[in-house]
């Protein structure tokens, strides 16, 4: 209904009003009211960070572009090795039984936490972020994806079974295009953990990317520069789920994208 | 493997494949492949000595850690429900608040640590903040759908019965989401333990998973780093088979649990 | 077309007084598309106290949304319902009706006694009340021995069985029924349907129970409102004078097949008209 439409864009321009003006007024207060000497860091004002977005934009702009591109590429890259291996398993009961419970612990590991020891590992910059982007994004794709092959209900591999479907037939005209959604949960989970996962690497020790200028913003006391750069990075991950969702919208135009409980598995 | 039962299968596969893994770790499988020294990737044997070495320290460092994932995940979850119980009380509204917790979600762990090094003096404090923004999203999402999504007729029947809102919210809504609430805090106790190790490396901590991490790689002790990363683990393990098993009991009638 | 034929029933003779009275309701509403929808049009209809009746008809003639309105689950656009003088909404407040709907609607997480429990525990019943209320409902459903089981340990037709335990439990006047046994196969229907005359010949309640199964409809009632669709409008109200008790029997009788038969006939019309449309 158009109208619904209307009214909830309506709502979310209000909150969003709401969160602009309740910012200002705790940077207001922070500042002029309680007089707390770091209030610059704690809390700016708002229009004094945009304003320093807006001073520097080029080069927080391509900062942001080498870390998201590296991420993008690790995101890709852990992808469709993550489909595969879903694909791999759904085929063959002995692949998912060795992979299943893997799958499962290693979405308790801190991935993050990894991303110290495959960089002293790996040693290149570039190499570390798609490794670590990869990693983080394979096992949410993988579980996704083969939670989406499992739900298939079994009238409609049964049908496919009456035509006589050959087991490539049967995936590609069923499985695949079935599990897409659920797909896509996954990699709404993944794309803005790629993102952090690649930020983190700029901080271990890169010479370029949105990281480094957090961490210089951090040490080196430019600290206009600092939520300049916390901003972007969050308009980053944002960016990246959006962009997700935007292309699920596309590619699947026949239903509501599944509810994306945020962070692991679907329920 | 025809008279093998197939639950011990199940069992089988994973671990034989694990021991395999951990098998060409050991014998250097890894470091001819990727051509790694010995000092760079450690041998699985040496991690667990050197863990053994150092229990202590390690299980002193892992309660910093987890005591902070925890508080924070509470406080988080606390958080995230209140706004989802709002949302459901004022649709129309409600919806905005649960976006806007979706958007703290996606500022990266990695700038909200130095920002909570500002908010809080402690090292605990400022790992507490970083839990709490993390978790709130997750638990609003998931208690929000629990507390809205119920069977058809289900409104229809209380209205028959004439009963105010919040007779409906406590008898119906409430005990309706508590599946959704495990899960979201099944997911929200493994971003607690990351978001937690991750402000440690950016804290003023001096314990704690992380610092441990970021310490030892510092120091080229890369056996110890391995070390944490193995405790950090088993303890985020542990802790979701503890909401796992609360879970069970708790909705002892809920499909998944049969 | 009105079928005047004398009643004759086993059962008392009724209060002249109409128990519900439905006069000269109207629903009209937007649907998802924007265009209007007349889903009643001036439909007028008495019940009296202790009648078994009906609303039958194809999808779309309005008896459900005339079942909602009695209930003051919806408001109609016109018109008004009165049930022994009072208005809907008075009857929904003092809970003088019990609604099954088509699912059973039970909590998962929650016994089958805490479930048929859950209305006289909104309305503050003294709990050694509540439990003989319970037990004695469970009992007339014939599900005493499931008290302590959960609802998905009980099949489709059980777990209606104890959603109409849970109406009757807060002694309401009279029960509304919204096609509770479409979801469910025609066996076990047959079967509620026989339980359901049973329960009613025990209790005396009033029973307006809506459905889309023409058999069902004259196998239960006294009565049978026949609605038809575009726009939803009262096009027959039939009396079905067969005995009671009814049994297995009564579906074998030739007055049963002429009853039903004369129905479905009327329908024809109907589908033809919809076929030039």
């Amino acid at each position: 209904m158009p109208v619904a439409e209307r009214s909830r864009r309506l709502v979310v321009l209000v909150w969003l009003v709401a969160v602009i003006a309740a910012w200002e007024l705790g940077a207001f207060l922070l500042a002029d009211v309680f007089h707390d000497a770091m209030a610059a860091s704690k809390l700016p004002f708002l229009h004094d960070i945009a304003a320093t977005i807006a001073k520097n934009w080029p080069s927080l702009l391509e900062a942001a572009g080498v870390t998201f591109s590296k991420a993008a590429i690790g995101f890709g890259l852990g992808a469709l090795f993550g489909y595969l291996l879903a694909v791999l398993m759904s085929v063959s009961r002995i692949a998912e039984s060795i992979a299943f419970p893997y799958l499962i612990v290693s979405q308790m590991i801190p991935v993050l936490g990894l991303a110290p020891i495959i960089f002293t590992l790996v040693r290149d910059m570039n190499a570390s972020r798609i490794v670590i982007a990869a990693y983080i994004t394979f096992f949410p794709v993988a579980a996704s994806t083969l939670s989406g092959f499992k739900s298939v209900d079994e009238e409609k591999r049964q049908l496919m079974r009456s035509y006589a479907a050959t087991m490539p037939v049967l995936y590609l005209k069923l499985l695949v295009p079935f599990s897409v959604p659920y797909l896509f949960a996954g990699l709404k989970i993944a794309a803005p953990l790629s993102v952090t996962a690649s930020i983190l690497v700029d901080m271990l020790g890169s010479k370029n990317g949105i990281g480094v200028k957090l961490l210089y913003a951090l040490y080196g006391g430019a600290k206009d520069i600092f939520w300049a750069s916390v901003l972007t990075s969050a308009a980053m991950g944002v960016f990246s789920y959006l962009f997700i969702a935007q292309a699920e919208k596309v590619l699947v135009p026949w239903r509501k994208s599944l509810p994306s409980s945020a962070g692991g598995q679907s329920a | 493997m025809g008279k093998v039962p197939d639950r011990l299968k199940k069992f089988l596969w994973p671990a034989v494949f694990g021991l395999g893994f951990l098998l060409a770790w050991q014998l250097g499988g890894f470091h001819a492949l990727l051509g790694f020294k010995p000092f760079q990737l450690p041998v699985p044997t040496e991690i667990v000595r050197t863990l053994a070495e150092n229990m202590p320290k390690a299980l002193g460092d892992c309660f910093v850690t987890v005591s902070g994932a925890i508080a924070g995940m509470l406080i988080g979850s606390s958080i995230g429900f209140a706004v989802a119980a709002l949302a459901t009380a004022f649709p129309a509204w409600g919806y905005g608040g649960l976006i806007v917790l979706s958007a703290f979600n996606a500022v990266p762990i990695v700038a909200l640590s130095p920002i909570m090094n500002r908010w809080f003096p402690t090292g605990m404090g400022q790992k507490i903040g970083v839990v709490t923004v993390v978790t709130m999203a997750a638990m609003a999402i998931n208690a929000y759908r629990g507390l809205s999504d119920l069977k058809p007729f289900s409104l229809d029947l209380m209205r028959s019965y004439a009963a105010r809102k919040r007779t409906v919210f406590f008898s119906l809504r409430l005990p309706n989401c508590l599946p959704s609430v495990f899960t979201a805090l099944k997911i929200n106790i493994t971003s607690a333990m990351i978001a937690a190790i991750v402000s440690e490396y950016f804290a003023s901590s001096t314990s704690g998973l992380g610092f441990g991490i970021k310490d030892n790689l510092r120091k080229a002790e890369m056996a110890m780093g391995w070390a944490y990363i193995t405790i950090a683990s088993v303890a985020g393990i542990a802790l979701f088979l503890v909401i796992a098993a609360i879970e069970r009991r708790a909705i002892r009638w809920h499909p998944s649990q049969r | 077309m009105l079928i005047n034929t004398p009643m004759f029933t086993a059962t008392p003779v009724f209060d002249t007084a109409p128990e519900i009275e439905v006069k000269n309701v109207s629903m009209v509403y937007e649907n998802s598309v924007g265009k209007e929808v007349d889903a009643l049009t001036d439909v007028s209809i008495d019940i009296k106290k202790g009648e078994f009746v009906s609303l039958l008809g194809p999808s779309g003639c309005g008896k459900t949304t005339l079942l909602r309105i009695i209930a003051d689950l919806l408001e109609p656009t016109s018109g008004s319902v009165r049930i022994a003088g009072r208005t809907p909404r008075e009857a929904r407040l003092k809970q003088k009706y019990g609604i099954v709907f088509q699912s059973p609607v039970l909590y998962d997480w929650r016994t089958i006694r805490n479930n048929v429990r859950l209305p006289l525990e909104m309305m503050k019943v003294a709990k050694e009340e509540q439990e003989k209320r319970v037990d004695k409902q469970l009992d007339l459903v014939g599900l005493g021995k499931f008290a302590g089981n959960y609802p998905y340990q009980l099949s489709g037709g059980m777990q209606q069985r104890v959603g109409i335990a849970r109406a009757l439990a807060i002694k309401p006047e009279f029960l509304l029924m919204d096609e509770p046994f479409s979801a469910l196969d025609e066996f076990t229907r047959e079967k509620l349907n026989e339980d359901l005359l049973r329960i009613w010949a025990k209790t005396g309640k009033t029973v307006v129970f809506v459905t889309h199964n023409i058999s069902e409809a004259v196998f239960l009632s006294d009565r049978v409102f026949v609605l038809s669709p575009h726009p939803g409008r009262l096009s027959a109200i039939i009396d079905i004078d067969l005995p009671r008790p009814r049994s297995q029997e009564t579906r074998e009788s030739p007055e049963f097949f002429s009853l039903v038969s004369g129905i479905r006939k009327s329908f024809e019309g109907v589908y033809a008209r919809r076929g030039k449309e």
